[in-house]
């Protein structure tokens, strides 16, 4: 079958993405991801610490952990996706990191990512395919800080790959 | 009103053809603005704009008969610096939300870890959250202008609306027409630098 032999055109694959999404928003909403990931941080941390959640206000006020919670599965789906796209056409394999300048950057990254999705109630997917397409004037305030934020990871990243 | 286990039926569905399709496309958001700035090259680029470009026609147009369920909570200082600190980390990561589930999905351990601090920093930021109390929890939010609490209130589309009379369509179309000049800004800039051939890269 070609489309697991060929890549997609990227404008293809977004535009059909948009489609659906339009129809997401009005079914349930428009795609999201940071508010399933946060949902799961909670549920993981429930899992591990148990009762004791109910003492962080966070996960009382804002999140109170909940696995019917939909956002969670877009994450899940996306991840069933991508597995499904890889093994049928055969691009599935274990990649590691391999300097350790990676894992730093990984790492440090991940907590920045995470971080920043909880200061800002939003994720680069809400800011893009959500908050700005609705005219959400946090559309743009999230807009101004990604890029903001991309130039100077950037700045970072050509420092570490010349190094 | 729709059943819990029927929106989170949806919304696997959903995720599972969004999956498929950014896999099989390669589109990364971290590469729209990274590669843009630091290589100029606009593959990635292009596609979030006409994605955004559908959408803006596609929410604004249902939100002016007041269809759909637009996110609704109060905006401020903290949107600026949270995902200044994302912007920062995805590139770092070299990964976003999508591509993180996407390449985890390809057998990509770098993503499996950059998911894993994700949630770490979720859960080391809800600790700080439960001291600082700011931003406002979705309970604690007004919709109004708030300079203490650095926060803006809330607008969009359906806000736009009632205040001018307008329909909201009509600043959808503004916004994509925006839209659409920055990618033909893109695609004139591509056709120069290979030489005014035409040809468009991939």
């Amino acid at each position: 079958m070609d489309f697991f032999r060929k890549t997609l055109d990227p404008v293809i694959a977004l535009g059909a993405i948009a489609v659906l999404d339009i129809f997401l928003f009005l079914l349930v909403g428009a795609w999201t991801v940071g508010g399933g990931e946060t949902m799961m941080t909670g549920l993981i941390a429930q899992f591990f610490i148990g009762d004791s959640i109910n003492q962080i206000p966070f996960w009382q006020e804002v999140f109170k952990p909940d696995a019917g919670y939909w956002k969670i599965y877009i994450s899940l789906g996306m991840l069933f996706g991508a597995i499904v796209g890889a093994v049928a056409s055969k691009e599935f394999f274990w990649r590691f990191p391999k300097r350790l300048s990676e894992w730093v950057m990984i790492t440090v990254g991940g907590l920045l990512m995470g971080i920043g999705i909880r200061l800002a109630f939003v994720c680069n997917v809400s800011t893009f395919f959500g908050l700005t397409p609705e005219l959400n004037l946090g559309g743009y305030l999230s807009m101004s800080g990604i890029i903001a934020g991309a130039w100077f990871g950037s700045l970072i990243y050509k420092r570490v790959l010349e190094g | 009103m729709m059943s819990p286990v029927a929106e989170c039926l949806i919304a696997f569905v959903f995720g599972s053809v969004v999956g498929l399709l950014v896999q099989r496309s390669r589109f990364c958001n971290t590469a729209a603005l990274r590669d843009a700035m630091l290589f100029k090259t606009f593959r990635n680029t292009k596609a979030l704009l006409v994605a955004m470009m559908v959408l803006t026609i596609g929410f604004t147009g249902f939100i002016s008969i007041g269809a759909g369920n637009p996110m609704r909570f109060d905006v401020g200082l903290n949107q600026v610096l949270g995902l200044f600190l994302f912007g920062t980390g995805m590139v770092l990561a070299g990964a976003c939300t999508v591509s993180t589930w996407v390449k985890a999905g390809e057998g990509n351990f770098g993503a499996v870890w950059a998911l894993l601090f994700t949630f770490i920093g979720m859960f080391l930021f809800s600790l700080i959250w439960s001291f600082l109390y700011w931003p406002p929890a979705p309970s604690a939010m007004t919709g109004e202008l708030s300079i203490e609490r650095l926060q803006l209130g809330f607008s969009n589309a359906e806000t736009l609306q009632e205040k001018t009379g307008i329909p909201a369509i009509v600043f959808g179309l503004i916004q994509a027409a925006v839209l659409f000049y920055i990618y033909q800004a893109i695609r004139r800039k591509e056709t120069k630098q290979q030489g005014g051939t035409g040809v468009e890269s991939i």
